[in-house]
């Protein structure tokens, strides 16, 4: 059993110049779990020294690789450091601490080793119409790529086991990871669970988060994929 | 004769690239030589060209060897986009295991400090 305070709870935060947010992201996350890491993606602000004055531990990207390469490095260092429940929160702000207790609980509950957080199962209400549009594609998307039936593809707070965790292997660097992790997962086998979170947007989240155009890329980087060993 | 020649020539250098990049991408590589070694066979027999240029609705058997030649230029590209993506791979490998590396000297330097 594992509880919030416990040390083998591992909450990983990929950031790329998110220097005005990162503080109370960071400090909002401290009252909830002890070990934090903090994966700078080669940004140029101060994100890296930020989380470091904030009690993270702070791995910086040499060059900026992408929002999956991020999580990746991320949990490959948890892993290394012994972690048993991984989980993933984005830096913009947008998700919360409150949440990640429910994640855990969940996996422990449903005895699951994947928790993915869905904003459809929560306060969907707050979700902006085109963004609504496109996340309910991504999710038919998904549920016919990998027989998932998920309501929510593209959510970035998900909480994982060790052994879930070592079933992961993103090899998308960029926005494309969501759809390849949830792939993975299938692939796994291993039992998943839907968590109700909420999401807050915020003029900022929005700027940072992703546009509609993105989808084509991520169409691309999938289906190039394929193409390659 | 001498435009005959030339694409020949040309076209084998494809056939030998996608043989060697068969291992690499074995479909953009298969496709590739499929391609190439068609343009050569309607290069030398044009009138087998003109009947299927006819039979494709393209008019002209010069110009289906011009739509082919641009199939081989696609494909080209998509090869060297994942030529790209198979480099980014490596660094990636790299920065992560100087990002990692980084990270443990820092944590054993806090600790002998």
């Amino acid at each position: 059993m594992h509880s919030n305070s416990d040390g083998g709870v591992w909450v990983v935060v990929p950031a790329y110049n998110e220097a005005r947010v990162i503080a109370a992201v960071i400090a909002e996350l401290k009252r909830a779990v002890h070990r934090i890491v903090v994966v700078d993606d080669g940004s140029s602000d101060s994100t890296a020294e930020i989380g470091a004055e904030c009690g993270a531990a702070v791995l910086r990207h040499p060059i900026n690789l992408g929002q999956g390469a991020a999580l990746q490095t991320g949990i490959e260092f948890a892993l290394a450091h012994g972690a048993e429940l991984i989980v993933t929160f984005d830096a913009d702000g947008q998700h919360r601490t409150a949440d990640v207790a429910r994640l855990i609980d969940a996996l422990e509950a449903e005895r699951a080793d994947f928790a993915l957080g869905s904003r459809f199962l929560g306060s969907a209400a707050k979700v902006p119409p085109l963004r609504r549009i496109l996340l309910r594609a991504a999710t038919l998307f998904t549920r016919l790529t990998t027989g998932l039936a998920l309501t929510d593809a593209h959510n970035g707070l998900r909480a994982m086991t060790r052994r879930g965790a070592l079933r992961i292997r993103l090899r998308q660097n960029r926005m494309a990871h969501a759809s390849e992790i949830l792939g993975q997962i299938a692939a796994s086998g291993l039992r998943y669970v839907e968590v109700p979170v909420t999401i807050d947007y915020s003029s900022y989240s929005r700027a940072k988060g992703q546009r509609s155009g993105d989808l084509i890329v991520i169409l691309l980087d999938l289906f190039a994929r394929r193409l390659t060993p | 004769m001498i435009t005959q020649a030339l694409l020949t020539v040309l076209l084998s250098g494809i056939v030998v690239y996608a043989w060697a990049e068969r291992r690499r991408s074995p479909l953009v590589g298969l496709l590739s030589m499929l391609v190439a070694l068609a343009g050569m066979y309607l290069v030398w027999i044009p009138a087998h060209a003109t009947a299927l240029a006819e039979m494709a609705g393209v008019g002209r058997g010069v110009d289906l060897i011009l739509y082919i030649w641009v199939v081989i230029s696609l494909l080209l590209f998509l090869n060297l986009h994942l030529k790209l993506r198979a480099q980014m791979d490596l660094i990636t490998t790299l920065a992560r295991a100087v990002t990692i590396a980084n990270a443990s000297h820092a944590a054993d330097a806090n600790e002998a400090g």
